[in-house]
C-alpha cells in the first residue's frame, strides 16, 4: 500500500471510530422507552426511569388549567390507567380521548410526573375523516 | 362526464401509456429498433399528457367545491379561501401523489428530449427506468389511494383543510419538496442508461449535475420553508425536532449535498466512480425510502400518518429499486474503475472526499436515529426512541466538522498535496478566527460549542473573502481593471465555484443561527391579569385586554401585550398580539381544539416569540409563553443566501468578456454551449486553481471548467 492510502485509511478509521462513538453516546444519552401503560406497570425498572408513555386521555377525572400551565388527567391502557401530573403549556389539541405522549417519571404517590405532553397531531396525509369518507365510496 | 370520471380515466390511460412505453423501451434494447424507440418515447408524452389532464380535472374539482369528491370534501370546504383550495391539491395523500406524478412526467419529458442525441441503448434504458417510476406512482394512486374516490351523496360541506396547514408557507413548502424528490429520479435513470449502455467517459456524470443542482435546490428551499413553518405554526418556538418527518426529507438532502461535490471529480479527474454511482442511487433510493417512512406509520411520529395500504406499495418499490441499482452497478463495475488516485489529503479530491464520508457518516446517523425505534422494538421487548439529544450529541459535531471541511477546501487545489500552500493561505482565517474567539470570551462567552462554532464560521467566512482577494489581485496583475470590475468579472468567470462559496456562506450564516438560537434559546411563563407586569429579559411585559374577533373561516382570541424596553436595551416598545384561533370546521370534529397564532418580534440578533398558552376566569388570568431566540433571523437569511447560490451556479455567464482575454471564437456565448471534455494533459494546468483559470492564455482559457454545464 502507498503512503497516501495508509494516511488515508488511518484517517477514515479515525473518522468512523469517532462518528461510532458519538452515535453510541447519543444513543445513551437519548435512550427513552416508549411505552404503553401496561407495560409500564408490570416492569418495575421501568418506573424508577425517566420514560415516555403514550396512550388516550380519558374522558372522566379530567382536570386542566390552562392559565395556571397545569392539568391532571388519567391516561388509559389498554386495562390500566394511570394518573399524569403534568406541567407546562397544555398544547391546544389536548382534550379527552385523544392520544397523547408524555414524558416524565414515576413520583411516590404514584403519580406520574411529566413535563413534556404532545398530542398527536392530525394526519397531514391522511384524516380519519377521509378513510371514513372512503369506506362509502365507491 | 364529471370530473371524477375524467379523473379516472385519465388515471386509467397514463397506467397504460406507461406501461406501454416500459414495454416498447425494452424492445427497443431487445431487438435494437430505432422505431421502437420513437414509440417507448411518444408513449411517455401521452403519459404525460394523460396525467395533465387527470390534475386539470382534480384542480377543476376543488376550485369548484365539487363535494361528490371524496378527496374535495375531505380536505377543503366552501368558506377556505381559494389559494388554500388550490393547496389542498398537494395538502393528502391522494393529492399529492398525483402532484408527484405530475412533476414527473414533466421532468420526463424535458429528460427524453435531452437525451435525443445519445445511443439507443441509453435513451431505451433511460426511457423504461422513466417510464417504470411514472407507472408505480400511477398505478399507486389507482390500486391504493385514488384521488378520485366517489362519495355516494355529495357532502353539503366539506371537512376543510387542517387548520395547522392554512399558512402561506405550507402552500410552498410541499411542493418544493416534491420537486426535488421527482428531480432525483432523473440522475438515477441517467446512471442506469449510462451503465447499461456501458458508457466509459465521464461525460454523462456532467449531464446529471444539472438535475442534480436543481434538485438540490428545491429541496433546500422546501426544506428551511418547512422548517420556517414549523417554527411559526406550531408555535413551541423551535424549527428542527428530528421528527421522523424532516428526517425524511434531511436524508436525500445530505447525500443529494454529497453527490454535488463528488460529482465533480469525476467530472475532472475521473475519479469517485462507484462512489458516484451508489450516491445517486441511494440519493433517489432514499427520497422513496423516506416517503415510505412517512406514510406507512411504520415509525411512531407527531405527525402520526396513519397506517396505510400504500406502505407496502412503497416497499415493493422500494427493494425493486434496490435490486435494480445493485445489479447494474454490480455487473458494470468494471466501467467505474478510478482514473486516478487521491494523493494526499490535503489535496482538493481529499477535501471532497472527507466532506463526502463525513455527510454519508451523518446521513447514516440521522438514519439510525429514524429507525431506532423499529430497530429496538426487533431486538428488545419494546421500542426505544432515542430523541433529540441523540441527535444533539452525535449530529452535530459531524456538523462542525463539516463546516471545517468546507471552509478549508476551496482553498485547496486538485492533484498534488499542498500542506504548505493550505497553511499559507490560512493563516488570515486563523487569524482572524483566533481574535473572534478571543472577542467573544471577553464578552463573556463561555460556552465551548459556541466557541468552537465561532472560531470555524469565522475561518470559514474569512477563507472565502481571501479566495477571492487572492483571485481579483491576480487578475488585477493581467488586467487594467478597476478593483469592482475585476471582482465582478472574476466572480463572473466562474459561476460555479463563487456559486458555490455563495451557498457556503450561506450555510455558515445557517449555522449561526442554528448554535444561537440552539444553545441560548430561554423560556419563560407568565400569568397575567390586566394592567400586570413581568420582566423579560429587560423588557417589561404588560399585559392589554383579551379581544375575540371574526375572520372568513375561524374566530380568534386575541392577547395584548406591550414589551417595554429597559434603558439598556433601549428602542421602541413592541406590541404584540398572540391569538388562539378556532376553526369553524375544526370544532367538533376530528381537530376540535384551538389553533396558536405566535406573536413575532425578529430583529437580527433575536426572536422574542410569543404565544397565548391559554386563560381561566373568563380571561381574568391569561397564560403567555415568551421564548427568545438568539440569532435565529440568520437561519431564514442563510436559507436566502444558500438558494441564490445555488440559483447563481445555474446561470450562464453575464458579462462579455474583454476581447483580448478571449479570442473571437471562445465568447461567452460558445463557452457556456461547448462540451466539457478536458484534455488531460491541460487539466492540472486549468485546474490548479479554479478561480484563477481566467488568466491562463486564450488556449487554456477553453479547457477552463468555470461555466455551467
Amino acid at each position: 500500500m502507498t503512503h497516501v492510502r495508509v494516511k488515508m485509511l488511518i484517517a477514515g478509521l479515525v473518522l468512523i471510530a469517532s462518528v461510532g462513538y458519538l452515535a453510541v453516546a447519543g444513543v445513551k444519552s437519548g435512550w427513552v422507552y416508549y411505552l404503553q401503560v401496561d407495560d409500564f406497570l408490570q416492569g418495575t425498572d421501568y418506573q424508577a426511569r425517566r420514560v415516555r408513555l403514550y396512550g388516550l386521555v380519558s374522558e372522566e377525572n379530567i382536570e386542566v388549567y390552562p392559565a395556571r400551565l397545569t392539568a391532571r388527567f388519567d391516561l388509559l391502557g389498554d386495562n390500566n390507567s394511570l394518573t399524569i401530573h403534568y406541567q407546562g403549556v397544555v398544547p391546544d389539541t389536548f382534550k379527552p380521548g385523544v392520544e397523547v405522549m408524555v414524558e416524565g417519571k414515576l413520583d411516590d404517590t404514584r403519580i406520574f410526573q411529566a413535563d413534556v405532553l404532545m398530542t398527536k397531531c392530525a394526519s397531514k396525509y391522511q384524516s380519519e375523516e377521509h378513510a371514513k369518507r372512503l369506506e362509502q365510496a365507491q | 362526464m364529471n370530473s371524477m370520471m375524467i379523473g379516472n380515466l385519465s388515471l386509467g390511460a397514463a397506467v397504460l401509456m406507461a406501461a406501454a412505453s416500459l414495454f416498447t423501451a425494452v424492445a427497443a434494447v431487445k431487438f435494437q429498433s430505432d422505431r421502437m424507440l420513437v414509440w417507448g418515447r411518444r408513449l411517455l408524452m401521452l403519459f404525460g399528457i394523460a396525467i395533465v389532464t387527470g390534475s386539470a380535472a382534480l384542480m377543476t374539482a376543488l376550485v369548484n367545491s365539487d363535494f361528490q369528491n371524496a378527496y374535495v370534501a375531505s380536505y377543503t370546504e366552501r368558506a377556505l379561501p381559494m389559494g388554500y383550495k388550490i393547496a389542498a391539491f398537494w395538502a393528502g395523500q391522494e393529492g399529492s401523489l398525483l402532484f408527484w406524478a405530475l412533476l414527473l412526467a414533466g421532468m420526463s419529458a424535458v429528460a427524453v428530449r435531452q437525451f435525443r442525441s445519445r445511443g439507443r441503448t441509453e435513451q431505451s434504458v433511460m426511457l423504461g427506468t422513466l417510464a417504470l417510476v411514472c407507472g408505480f406512482f400511477t398505478a399507486l394512486m389507482l390500486f391504493a389511494a385514488n384521488p378520485f374516490a366517489q362519495l355516494p351523496v355529495t357532502a353539503v360541506d366539506g371537512q376543510g383543510l387542517n387548520p395547522m396547514l392554512q399558512d402561506p408557507y405550507m402552500i410552498a413548502h410541499p411542493p418544493l419538496l416534491f420537486v426535488g424528490y421527482a428531480g432525483y429520479t432523473i440522475p438515477w435513470a441517467m446512471l442506469l442508461a449510462a451503465l447499461i449502455a456501458g458508457r466509459k467517459d465521464n461525460q454523462w456524470i456532467g449531464a446529471t449535475r444539472k438535475w442534480l443542482m436543481i434538485s438540490w435546490l428545491f429541496l433546500t428551499v422546501g426544506i428551511i420553508l418547512g422548517a420556517k413553518w414549523a417554527y411559526i405554526e406550531l408555535g413551541w418556538g423551535g424549527y428542527w425536532a428530528w421528527d421522523p418527518v424532516e428526517n425524511a426529507s434531511l436524508l436525500p438532502w445530505l447525500t443529494g449535498t454529497a453527490l454535488l461535490h463528488s460529482v465533480m471529480v469525476q467530472q475532472h479527474r475521473g475519479m469517485f466512480k462507484i462512489w458516484n454511482a451508489s450516491l445517486i442511487a441511494v440519493t433517489f433510493l432514499l427520497c422513496i425510502f423516506g416517503t415510505y417512512l412517512t406514510r406507512s406509520g411504520i415509525v411512531q411520529s407527531v405527525h402520526s400518518f396513519g397506517e396505510s395500504v400504500i406502505g407496502t406499495f412503497f416497499l415493493v418499490f422500494l427493494g425493486v429499486c434496490v435490486l435494480l441499482s445493485l445489479v447494474v452497478i454490480l455487473r458494470r463495475r468494471a466501467l467505474l474503475k478510478s482514473e486516478h488516485e487521491v494523493q494526499g489529503l490535503m489535496t482538493r479530491e481529499g477535501a471532497f472526499l472527507a466532506l463526502n464520508v463525513l455527510l454519508v457518516l451523518m446521513t447514516l446517523t440521522t438514519l439510525v436515529g429514524t429507525i431506532f425505534p423499529v430497530i429496538s422494538g426487533a431486538v428488545l421487548d419494546e421500542p426505544v426512541s432515542v430523541g433529540q439529544s441523540f441527535y444533539h450529541t452525535a449530529v452535530i459535531p459531524i456538523s462542525l466538522a463539516l463546516l471545517a471541511v468546507m471552509s478549508i477546501g476551496p482553498l485547496l487545489g486538485y492533484g498534488k498535496d499542498a500542506t504548505k500552500k493550505l497553511i499559507a493561505s490560512l493563516i488570515v482565517p486563523g487569524i482572524a478566527g483566533a481574535v473572534a474567539v478571543g472577542v467573544a470570551v471577553a464578552l463573556g462567552l463561555t460556552n465551548p460549542w459556541a466557541l468552537i462554532c465561532t472560531a470555524i464560521t469565522t475561518v470559514a467566512v474569512f477563507s472565502i473573502g481571501s479566495g477571492l482577494i487572492q483571485a481579483v489581485r491576480q487578475r488585477r496583475k493581467i488586467e487594467d481593471e478597476g478593483p469592482l470590475t475585476a471582482t465582478l468579472r472574476v466572480i463572473d468567470n466562474n459561476h460555479r465555484r463563487y456559486g458555490g462559496q455563495f451557498v457556503h456562506l450561506g450555510v455558515v450564516m445557517l449555522m449561526v443561527g442554528v448554535a444561537g438560537s440552539s444553545l441560548f434559546s430561554t423560556k419563560q411563563t407568565f400569568q397575567l391579569t390586566p394592567g400586570e407586569s413581568a420582566d423579560l429579559n429587560g423588557y417589561t411585559v404588560t399585559r392589554g385586554e383579551l379581544n375575540q374577533f371574526r375572520q372568513a373561516n375561524y374566530t380568534a382570541i386575541e392577547a395584548h401585550v406591550t414589551l417595554t424596553p429597559s434603558d439598556a436595551i433601549g428602542g421602541a416598545e413592541l406590541s404584540l398580539h398572540p391569538q388562539l384561533r378556532f376553526y369553524d370546521k375544526s370544532m367538533g370534529g376530528e381537530h376540535d381544539h384551538p389553533s396558536a397564532h405566535v406573536a413575532l418580534d425578529s430583529t437580527l440578533t433575536r426572536d422574542i416569540y410569543m404565544t397565548l398558552a391559554g386563560w381561566e376566569d373568563d380571561g381574568k388570568l391569561v397564560a403567555l409563553e415568551a421564548i427568545i431566540n438568539p440569532l435565529i433571523a440568520w437561519i431564514w437569511i442563510g436559507g436566502i443566501v444558500m438558494t441564490l447560490g445555488a440559483i447563481f451556479c445555474l446561470m450562464p455567464r453575464l458579462m462579455r468578456e474583454t476581447a483580448h482575454v478571449h479570442a473571437p471564437e471562445t465568447s461567452s456565448k460558445t463557452a457556456i454551449n461547448r462540451p466539457r471534455t478536458l484534455a488531460p494533459a491541460t487539466v492540472p494546468l486549468a485546474l490548479a486553481g479554479e478561480g484563477q483559470c481566467v488568466l491562463q492564455t486564450p488556449a487554456t482559457t477553453t479547457h477552463c471548467p468555470e461555466t455551467s454545464s
